[in-house]
């Protein structure tokens, strides 16, 4: 009986008949009721997108705070819920593909690169985009799209703080670079850096580690110094401004700087071995300018020695004897110790003024023993290493 | 009540109340004081058609989401008692209302839109609207596993058809009201008017119509513009970065197509021997089937694949960017196109629309990963499979080669992989086709007792043309600008009784040998012939025109000249009413 009635109502649901017979008049009802019908679903539209919203407010923050716990697959879940609720939501879009980049399942990139490329093409100069997609590439390793999106996000627009993300974005670029040792894409990353970074201890102080990743010493120790400038008691950048000096090859900077950071508080311990080093290569360098004529034939003839005895060392050390007589030279160590016996008897033309090559002859051969040793037996010590290091500047000087 | 899903000459539908208004002389275009002739005012209706079926949809949509959001929540997790009850308890419901309240809602709606215009002039109740939203956003949203887009195509066509009654149209156009509706209702739950369009005349229509084809633009357009509206421009789907880059590649499209072909094939056949053998089974049975589908897909959804629930776009999207692999993804395929199975075969209202995208999504993304696990240089990602997989299924299975390529061009709006989709579309189309002759919508309709005409068969069906029936060119024709009594001393040789007259400067005419004597003997002879033929001149005909267009002819005239296309003056042939029946098999009626 009671579906017998409700059949009956139903059977009465229909469209009310349209009394004119006007085509215009019907236009016009059909218009208004078109307005009205469109009226009535933008206030249910309306009131469901609020209730949607709001539960997509709440899913959303408990989402944030997953993630911030690095809980990511409970944060891409809350996210993907709340996207449910508000699919053209920019946060939602982007926070749930920064957690699913940052899941550390390389299956979920695709995805992750899909909601922010949908992102980027609606708002291509939004710097917090172009960083998230720039991490992806990253995360894929593709140093090309990287260093696009990464330059997109300097270049873009950032809601604020605007100079320093730049400069956190260029920073981790540079980091991406290096950890894919892109050396030269690296440095010059490095150059615009130093050029744009505030003038402020810790920013300089960023850079110089930057540039000693780089191993671009004469650069770190140009920051090091900015920090020094502003802060000259930084023990820190005291220490890292000796090290770069000293890995630049300048050493009397690099005395002054290991010198001040080993008298700073707290001294670094470390540094001793590298101060005692630099104050060898200054001590037994004959090339050292304003040093007098004795000096340097006195530090030549240390050399020579020096270099005679490490090369015997190293001979035994390989089971190479070098004293054997009519020995073929089949060792590069033989052919340099008859070059050292062959240069022995000039030491004592040292003192005349008509000899002006021949420190430069007799040094030749203590470098180039120093060098093939270190190649042969390891890298050595004391003025051994201070010989090395003097040949690797002079060298170096030389190209 | 009628036990079936389509709609039947019976008391709840019967097309007799349709009838009964188009009888009604049209009193409306009679006061329309020459400003909107029928064909303009149908235009401008369809327009509105499309308004109100966009808006309608649009709450629809909204229904299906707040039901899914009440019932189930909004992301369902597996092993919660949620996914076992809800889908279960709805269908019982939705049973209930099927079988008390909205008889006729049953299935997806597509081919009582066809029926409504083939067989009851257009007429769908207001009521199919009604039931057909309550009850479809009641199974979808709550899991059942069936889609809204074909529930919303009768939506529309069950709006327009209202419409179309209201108005008191004419017979001839309220007919084409259902199709306008359903174009607008597809078009705005699909996103997509293009395919919309092609669909409603591949499937719908089944013929290509210039006449409603404006109708049905219009309409499709306009629902769109007002989904977009209100519920944003947003694809269905985030699309991937799609590519094709080797042709040599397009043979991974190939075995797609054929898997998919075959899919299609097994899905199909699945659910034509189920649904009769369901129907069959006792009245009271009909109330636990739905919820029997329920449960299994909640069963399903319970032990760890919810992907299977509802339309399942969000599983889609997610196939599309990678996050499933090969096995999962061949594994919803299979648990996909059970419950859909189960749910359609129950009775339950909704749609096959988005399952079988569902299902060719899934299918496509693992038969991808597995070549490229055997053949590692193919460059195609998973999304690019997921994305003409589901154009295999589409073609493949609901048998609408066309709409399936340009649905998936219009859904990914990139046009890079067209010859991949056309390709595995046709590979699929030809398997289908092959292994299964009649397409899943007219199995339904023949399961329901209807026959329906449709492209397919239209396709497979050789047409006569008139040169099939052409005699030769006469050897006797007069001129009209000639005497008669020289036109007379020509036909002296001839034996036909009917001669063919040339017109000045061009045109043809007909005169019998008995008239050109008469006025022969008339003394008449001095006249021009053009002087005594009707003022009416015979229509001439080309070859390659259907042999039905001779027939509107060969009754009034004993002779039709064919003419040349390129040059009107020359004659290529005759048509007679002998020679036109003799093509078509039957004896002329006056031999």
């Amino acid at each position: 009986m009671k579906w017998r009635f409700s059949k009956l109502a139903l059977a009465k649901l229909s469209l009310p008949k349209l009394v004119p017979r006007s085509a215009p008049i019907i236009l016009l009802i059909l218009t208004l009721a078109a307005v009205t019908g469109f009226a009535a679903v933008s206030h249910l539209v309306v009131r469901y997108n609020a209730n949607q919203q709001a539960r997509g407010r709440k899913l959303y923050a408990h989402g944030r705070a997953a993630a911030d716990l690095g809980h990511y697959d409970e944060a891409i879940a809350a996210f993907r819920a709340a996207l449910t609720c508000d699919r053209s939501n920019s946060q939602y879009q982007l926070s749930l593909a920064r957690a699913l980049r940052d899941s550390n399942n390389p299956d979920r990139l695709d995805e992750a690169e899909s909601y922010l490329i949908a992102l980027w093409q609606r708002a291509p100069q939004d710097a917090a985009i172009n960083l998230a997609l720039a991490r992806v590439a990253a995360h894929r390793g593709s140093i090309e799209d990287a260093t696009r999106y990464y330059h997109n996000a300097m270049y873009g627009v950032w809601a604020s703080e605007a100079d320093a993300n730049r400069n956190k974005a260029r920073v981790e670029l540079i980091q991406f670079l290096l950890k894919k040792a892109a050396v030269a894409n690296a440095e010059s990353e490095l150059m615009a850096l130093a050029a744009t970074s505030p003038n402020d201890p810790a920013a300089h102080f960023q850079a110089a580690e930057l540039f000693v990743q780089a191993q671009d010493y004469d650069g770190a120790l140009r920051e090091y110094q900015d920090v020094l400038h502003s802060d000259p008691a930084n023990a820190a950048a005291l220490a890292g401004a000796g090290e770069a000096a000293y890995h630049a090859g300048n050493y009397a900077a690099a005395q002054n700087y290991l010198q001040q950071a080993l008298n700073s508080n707290p001294p670094d311990p470390n540094l001793r071995p590298l101060l005692l080093t630099t104050e060898l290569v200054l001590r037994s360098n004959p090339f050292r300018s304003h040093i007098s004529d004795a000096e340097r034939n006195r530090r030549i003839g240390d050399a020579f020695t020096q270099a005679g005895r490490r090369l015997a060392e190293c001979a035994q050390q390989k089971g190479v004897d070098l004293d054997a007589p009519g020995a073929a030279p089949a060792s590069p160590l033989v052919d340099l110790q008859s070059r050292w016996m062959a240069a022995k008897p000039t030491l004592a033309h040292l003192r005349s003024p008509a000899e002006t090559a021949l420190p430069d002859e007799i040094m030749d051969v203590v470098f180039q023993i120093e060098q093939q040793t270190a190649i042969f037996c390891g890298q050595p010590q004391g003025l051994d290493l201070a010989l090395l290091l003097s040949s690797q500047k002079r060298e170096a000087a030389m190209q | 009540m009628s036990e079936s899903g389509a709609v039947k000459p019976n008391a709840e539908i019967s097309p007799e109340p349709a009838l009964a208004r188009v009888r009604i002389p049209s009193r409306l275009f009679s006061t329309l004081e020459g400003v909107f002739n029928e064909e303009v005012f149908f235009l401008i209706l369809s327009i509105f058609i499309g308004i109100f079926s966009g808006l309608a949809v649009v709450c629809f949509r909204l229904a299906i989401d707040w039901t899914h959001l009440a019932l189930l929540g909004p992301l369902p997790q597996t092993h919660n008692w949620r996914l076992f009850a809800v889908p279960s308890l709805a269908g019982l419901a939705v049973a209930i209302l099927v079988l008390h309240i909205f008889p006729n809602i049953r299935g997806s709606g597509v081919n009582q839109t066809k029926a409504a215009l083939y067989i009851f002039n257009g007429y769908i109740p207001f009521r199919t609207a009604v039931g057909k939203f309550i009850c479809s956003a009641l199974a979808i949203g709550s899991g059942q596993s069936l889609g809204p887009e074909d529930p919303s195509l009768q939506i529309g066509a069950s709006i327009a058809s209202a419409l179309g009654r209201q108005l008191e149209i004419s017979r001839e156009k309220l007919r084409l009201m259902a199709p306008v509706g359903a174009a607008a209702g597809l078009a705005a739950a699909f996103n997509a008017p293009i395919s919309a369009v092609l669909f409603v005349i591949e499937e719908v229509i089944g013929r290509w119509s210039a006449g409603i084809l404006g109708s049905v633009v219009l309409s499709a357009v306009s629902s769109v513009v007002i989904v977009r509206w209100f519920l944003g421009s947003e694809p269905l789907f985030r699309i991937p970065l799609t590519t094709f880059k080797r042709p040599t590649e397009l043979l991974a499209y190939v075995v797609l197509g054929i898997v998919g072909g075959l899919a299609s094939v097994v899905f199909a056949k699945s659910i034509g021997y189920l649904r009769p053998r369901l129907r069959s089974l006792p009245r009271w049975t009909q109330y636990f089937q739905p919820a029997f589908a329920g449960l299994l897909i909640g069963l399903i959804a319970f032990l760890g694949a919810p992907q299977i629930m509802g339309a399942g776009y969000d599983s889609m999207d997610q196939a599309m960017h990678g996050q499933y692999a090969w096995k999962m993804l061949a594994i919803l395929a299979v648990l996909k196109m059970v419950a859909t199975t189960v749910s359609f075969v129950s009775g339950t209202p909704g749609g096959m629309f988005a399952p079988t995208l569902f299902v060719g999504a899934m299918l496509g993304g693992a038969v991808g990963d597995l070549e490229r696990h055997f053949f590692p240089h193919l460059t195609a990602s998973t999304g690019t499979y997921v994305l003409v997989g589901m154009g295999v299924l589409f073609a493949g299975f609901l048998r609408v080669p066309m709409t399936s390529v340009f649905m998936v061009l219009e859904v990914s709006g990139n046009y890079e992989i067209v010859v991949p989709v056309i390709v595995a579309n046709t590979c699929s189309y030809l398997v289908s086709r092959g292994l299964q002759a009649v397409p899943i919508f007219d199995l339904l309709t023949r399961q329901d007792g209807l026959i329906l005409p449709s492209l397919e068969e239209d396709r497979e069906e050789a047409i006569l043309r008139v040169e099939d029936a052409m005699l030769p060119v006469p050897t006797t024709i007069l001129s009209a600008e000639e005497y008669i009594d020289a036109n007379f001393h020509r036909i002296q040789d001839s034996t036909d009784s009917t001669f063919l007259v040339r017109l000045h400067p061009s045109g043809w005419n007909i005169i019998t040998r008995d008239q050109l004597q008469r006025f022969f003997q008339e003394g008449k002879g001095d006249h021009r012939l053009a002087s005594v033929l009707p003022a009416q001149s015979v229509p001439s005909l080309y070859p390659d025109l259907p042999l039905d267009s001779a027939l509107r002819y060969v009754n009034t005239y004993p002779l039709v000249p064919i003419v040349n296309r390129a040059n009107s003056l020359k004659l290529e042939g005759v048509v007679s009413q002998h020679s036109v029946f003799q093509k078509y098999g039957t004896r002329s009626p006056h031999n």
